[in-house]
């Protein structure tokens, strides 16, 4: 079954033909800048000086803008695609670490941890429209693909809460493992990981019972478990494999998406945070925030193919769709 | 420093200090960095080559490998260099042992470095027990000196002595608490520098 999967994956990138160009932008958290990789050449093409402590960061879904959370300077900076300058801000609210998009890409909504916040903005207006009051310390945020419901964990309560985006109201909480960091659901909107940083473990939840079925947990040989902390979630489109970044292990690890099963662990980079797909899913690629550098996964071949030097302490990465 | 700074200074010990010197970890009192304290390294999270559980200390009896863990493990080498000679020795060794001899460095390294920082982070702590003693001495000179003062027939050449003895060791408190928090940073430069050999040495077996 898992050959199969392989082998199909592999037969689908060979008749989507090469990898074209992609770019890659990276968040620097301690050399407060973006890294720009050119995923043909898979190196650094240029080094764009943000605002202090860069986390979060995501293309518009026009592809126009790299968003960028820039921390302590409380607000989101808008870097221009084409110059690769920043032109813009957004109003996030005090300390943006990280953010989500709704699937048409209008708003954005943004964790606030200092204030218990989720801060919705209107992207094209540059303004906020709305806020959230949610659990203490908002982490992860994921959007469910229809758009209606907004996801955000939150550190201290450990629970995942589900927030209707019409009306803005929390309508149910799912407790899961401790330090809830991020949430992803699967393409088909069928599952929701939540992973757990100090639980080290994911919870696959069903969205529409708000219940957890299954609790994924990791082991890597030779490892004590504190340093298997979870942290990024990436799903195939597919939703057939499912990577979990491992954070001080230094591993990333694979799972079966259908039998939520652990098939690999991949040494990848120090301190290993958040991953994106390149648009054809044939790569991934990690951040490594202790090694300062980027991974970069064979996604057929599930094997590390590559490493590029980035800046100090990568947190985040976001690629071009085209 | 004037009069003023040595008051200045100790109001700063009679008020910051106790909260200063508190650990984070509860388990280790006495580790004063940020940085969170990892007594021992993993193999597991730097290296996913054959096991090194079987080599023990094999890695000491062939010389080469010796001479070469001892070069690399340096941190005057530089990591560009160490690399160089880490592809130059495998590449000269034939296909059916490259697999134990790259296994050996590894565990060579992995030894010699985590040992490195092991000793470092004693030396940390032995300086942070320093420091809280140097804090306590300089926190009851400074109430000695207040009592002093208030004394209406004050000595002043005893007040001169108490000063400038605050002063000198409020300087040498303040030179070592810098000194630490540079220190603070060679455990995660050692794992950075292990993790970036164990991968360097790991390409040559793809």
């Amino acid at each position: 079954m898992w050959l199969r999967l392989v082998l199909g994956m592999a037969l689908s990138a060979l008749l989507a033909g090469e990898a074209g160009a992609f770019t890659a932008y990276v968040s620097n958290e301690k050399s407060n800048t973006v890294s720009v990789i050119d995923t043909e050449k898979w190196a650094v093409t240029k080094t764009i000086k943000v605002g202090q402590r860069p986390r979060g960061i995501a293309y518009t879904k026009d592809q126009k803008y790299v968003l960028v959370a820039v921390g302590d300077d409380d607000t989101i900076q808008m870097i221009d695609t084409t110059t690769n300058e920043v032109v813009d801000k957004l109003p996030s609210g005090p300390d943006p670490e990280f953010f989500t998009q709704g699937p048409d890409g209008k708003f954005l909504y943004v964790a606030n941890e200092d204030d218990n916040t989720v801060t919705i903005i209107d992207i094209a207006r540059r303004a906020q429209v709305g806020d959230v009051q949610v659990g203490v310390e908002p982490e992860g945020m994921a959007v469910s693909p229809d758009g209606k419901i907004l996801i955000n964990t939150s550190e201290t309560t450990n629970m995942a809460h589900f927030i209707d985006t019409a009306t803005r109201q929390v309508v149910a909480s799912v407790l899961v493992d401790a330090r809830p960091r991020f949430a992803a659901f699967k393409q088909d909107g069928s599952e929701l990981w939540v992973s757990s940083e100090i639980g080290g473990t994911v919870s696959v939840i069903d969205p529409v019972k708000h219940a957890i079925k299954k609790k994924i947990s990791f082991a890597i040989a030779g490892m004590r478990p504190e340093p298997i902390q979870a942290v990024g979630i990436n799903l195939t489109r597919d939703g057939k494999i499912g990577f979990v970044a491992l954070g001080p292990s230094n591993h990333v690890a694979v799972v079966d998406g259908t039998t939520h099963e652990v098939k690999k662990y991949l040494l990848v980079g120090e301190r290993v945070w958040h991953m994106a797909f390149t648009p054809d899913e044939k790569y991934l690629l990690t951040t490594n925030g202790v090694s300062n550098d980027v991974s970069v996964i064979d996604v057929g071949a599930l094997k590390v193919v590559n490493t590029i030097q980035v800046g100090e302490q990568p947190w985040g990465v976001t690629i071009s769709d085209r | 420093m004037n009069r003023l700074g040595v008051l200045f200074v100790s109001a700063i010990f009679a008020t910051a200090m106790p909260s200063a010197a508190r650990a984070a970890d509860p388990r280790y009192p006495d580790w004063p960095c940020v940085q969170a304290k990892v007594p021992e390294l993993s193999v597991g999270a730097m290296w996913d080559g054959p096991s090194i559980a079987d080599v023990g200390n094999s890695w000491q009896d062939d010389p080469k490998i010796k001479d070469l863990v001892a070069l690399l493990a340096a941190r005057r080498t530089p990591l560009d260099a160490a690399k160089k000679a880490i592809d130059e020795f495998l590449a000269a060794i034939a296909p059916s042992d490259k697999q134990s001899a790259a296994t050996k460095l590894f565990a060579g390294l992995f030894d010699t470095l985590n040992q490195q920082r092991s000793e470092i982070m004693d030396g940390i702590e032995r300086v942070s027990r320093n420091e809280k003693e140097l804090a306590d001495k300089i926190k009851s000179d400074v109430e000695s000196l207040h009592r002093l003062e208030d004394k209406p027939n004050q000595d002043p050449s005893k007040v001169n002595d108490l000063a400038s003895r605050v002063e000198w060791s409020t300087r040498i408190f303040e030179d070592r608490r810098k000194t630490i928090r540079y220190v603070c940073e060679v455990p995660t430069t050692i794992e950075q520098r292990l993790f970036a050999l164990a991968r360097a040495i790991r390409q040559n077996l793809n």
